[in-house]
């Protein structure tokens, strides 16, 4: 059964087809990176508009890597939140319109669930019950998943997610957008431990919070006194520091209070609710030494990890159409009153 | 007006008195380093419309977060937004219409409505800020 998958959360248009919720038959991936680098960061505005310019292409595209017509889809998948409202109107409109024209059932995923799905589309699923940490720009956040559609939220972020903790502290250096992956490249030169950054491990909770020590890094900056601070911070001029040495050092120190904090608090989670199986989704879930760590500890705890290949860690619509896959094996259709939603839990 | 905040529940308390100070149609500019607790605030003043403040959270990624409600509830925040830009976002579509909290609203440039509400975060110690008031007055027991 081929369920094509559509997802205009954000800032990447997606289109895929996936077969049984589990077999990636294509996978398109349309970015737009080069239209917001210039700005540091996602335009709401400009996402919409682009991803109404690349819809129509990438759904051909998906449909013509897969080498089938809308006759062998089963079903039209589209996310439906949570996302910047003006994007995910351009795929929800986009698959309504599919679904009314070729006369194929539709179903509406939530973009949270689909990354929970991107561990069942690398051959080896995790067993029901495991814990979901989806930790993105967008997102930091741990679910109980009991089975599909059994979701329990355990904890998310108090202010912001990993993914933008990255970002900020990269601009607050002087690095380049996205944050993550440069950050992670300087820190594996770094000494983790040079510099004693905090780490809010929230006890008595599950949820995070990454701001704090976004304001350690900035304070650590001033105090190593190598820059005007209020200059920088009102021109945004880059860092010049003495040694690239001292720089290393800074993100390793910083990547190492994340890392321990994330992984600390979602090992300790699947303890708690007694899970021994751990999956990974979501665009930080990429990062080098989160997935170095976390293979290396959790199973010392007994616990298993599941990561999800680099391509599937960010946004994709081969998720989405494998969430889909099981809304539409149990009869969850949606109608064209379908409307996106900026803000869904799960 | 110039207020000492100690901590963190102090800055959320201050954003609380300010947020039930405000009626549809205000805007509110936030100003303040990274670090400084500019979110914190939005937190508080977010509360007194009903509005979680687990669910208030940094609106960095996605610029501008919208709560529905009696009043509608802007939460901007243009960390990311070069000022020359400011135009291309259509700010004007969300201010003015519910409450809007706007963060970095220096980088708004010409966007921001004249007679908004100021209000200044400042470093005054690790945890400790001054905030400064400006446009609104608080009422002394609230």
């Amino acid at each position: 059964m081929l369920i094509l998958g559509i997802d205009t959360s954000c800032d990447d248009t997606a289109a895929s087809v996936v077969e049984d919720g589990a077999k990636i038959i294509s996978n398109i991936v349309s970015s737009q990176d080069e239209v917001h680098k210039k700005y540091g960061g996602i335009v709401p505005e400009l996402a919409s508009r682009r991803h109404i310019e690349m819809i129509l292409p990438v759904v051909d595209e998906a449909l013509k890597k897969a080498g089938i017509t809308f006759k062998d889809i089963s079903a039209i998948s589209v996310c439906k939140g949570p996302g910047l409202i003006g994007s995910l109107l351009v795929g929800v409109c986009f698959a309504k319109s599919l679904s009314f024209v070729h006369n194929i059932p539709l179903v509406a995923v939530n973009h949270l669930e689909g990354h929970v799905f991107s561990s069942f589309l690398n051959g080896v699923n995790p067993e029901f019950p495991f814990l979901a940490l989806i930790v993105s720009g967008g997102h930091t956040s741990l679910y109980r998943v009991d089975g599909f559609g059994a979701y329990k939220e355990l904890g998310r972020t108090r202010d912001d997610a990993a993914g933008e903790a990255y970002d900020k502290v990269a601009k607050l250096l002087g690095l380049g957008y996205p944050g993550g992956p440069i950050i992670d490249h300087l820190a594996q030169e770094g000494t983790p431990d040079a510099i004693d950054f905090p780490r809010a491990y929230l006890p008595g909770t599950s949820d995070f919070s990454f701001s704090g020590l976004k304001t350690a890094v900035k304070i650590e900056v001033e105090k190593i006194g190598r820059l005007e601070a209020e200059k920088r911070l009102l021109t945004s001029q880059p860092l010049r520091f003495s040694t690239p040495a001292v720089l290393n050092d800074i993100a390793a120190s910083f990547q190492s209070a994340v890392i321990d904090v994330l992984i600390g608090k979602t090992v300790a989670a699947a303890k708690e609710q007694r899970l021994n199986s751990i999956a990974l989704s979501g665009g930080v879930s990429a990062n080098k030494s989160l997935r170095e760590k976390i293979t290396e500890h959790a199973p010392k705890e007994g616990i298993k990890v599941f990561l999800p290949p680099l391509y599937l860690c960010t946004d994709n619509a081969a998720m989405i159409a494998a969430a889909g896959f099981y809304h539409f094996k149990t009869g969850q259709l949606a109608d064209f009153t379908l409307n996106p939603e900026a803000y869904l839990h799960l | 007006m110039k207020l000492e905040s100690r901590n963190e529940a102090e800055t959320k308390e201050i954003g609380r008195r300010v947020g039930r100070q405000l009626k549809p149609g205000d805007v509110v500019c936030l100003y303040g380093e990274l670090g400084s607790g500019k979110t914190t605030m939005v937190k508080g003043i977010a509360s007194a419309f009903g509005i979680d403040e687990r669910d208030i959270t940094s609106a960095s990624f996605t610029i501008i977060a919208e709560y529905k409600g009696a009043t509608p509830f802007y939460h901007i925040d243009l960390y990311r937004v070069e000022t020359e830009r400011a135009g291309e976002l259509g700010l004007d579509e969300y201010l003015g219409k519910g409450v809007s909290v706007v963060e970095w609203a220096e980088r708004a440039g010409e966007e921001i409505p004249e007679g908004s509400i100021k209000v200044r975060i400042n470093y005054a110690g690790e945890n400790a800020r001054d905030i400064i008031i400006e446009g609104l007055r608080l009422n002394e027991i609230d």
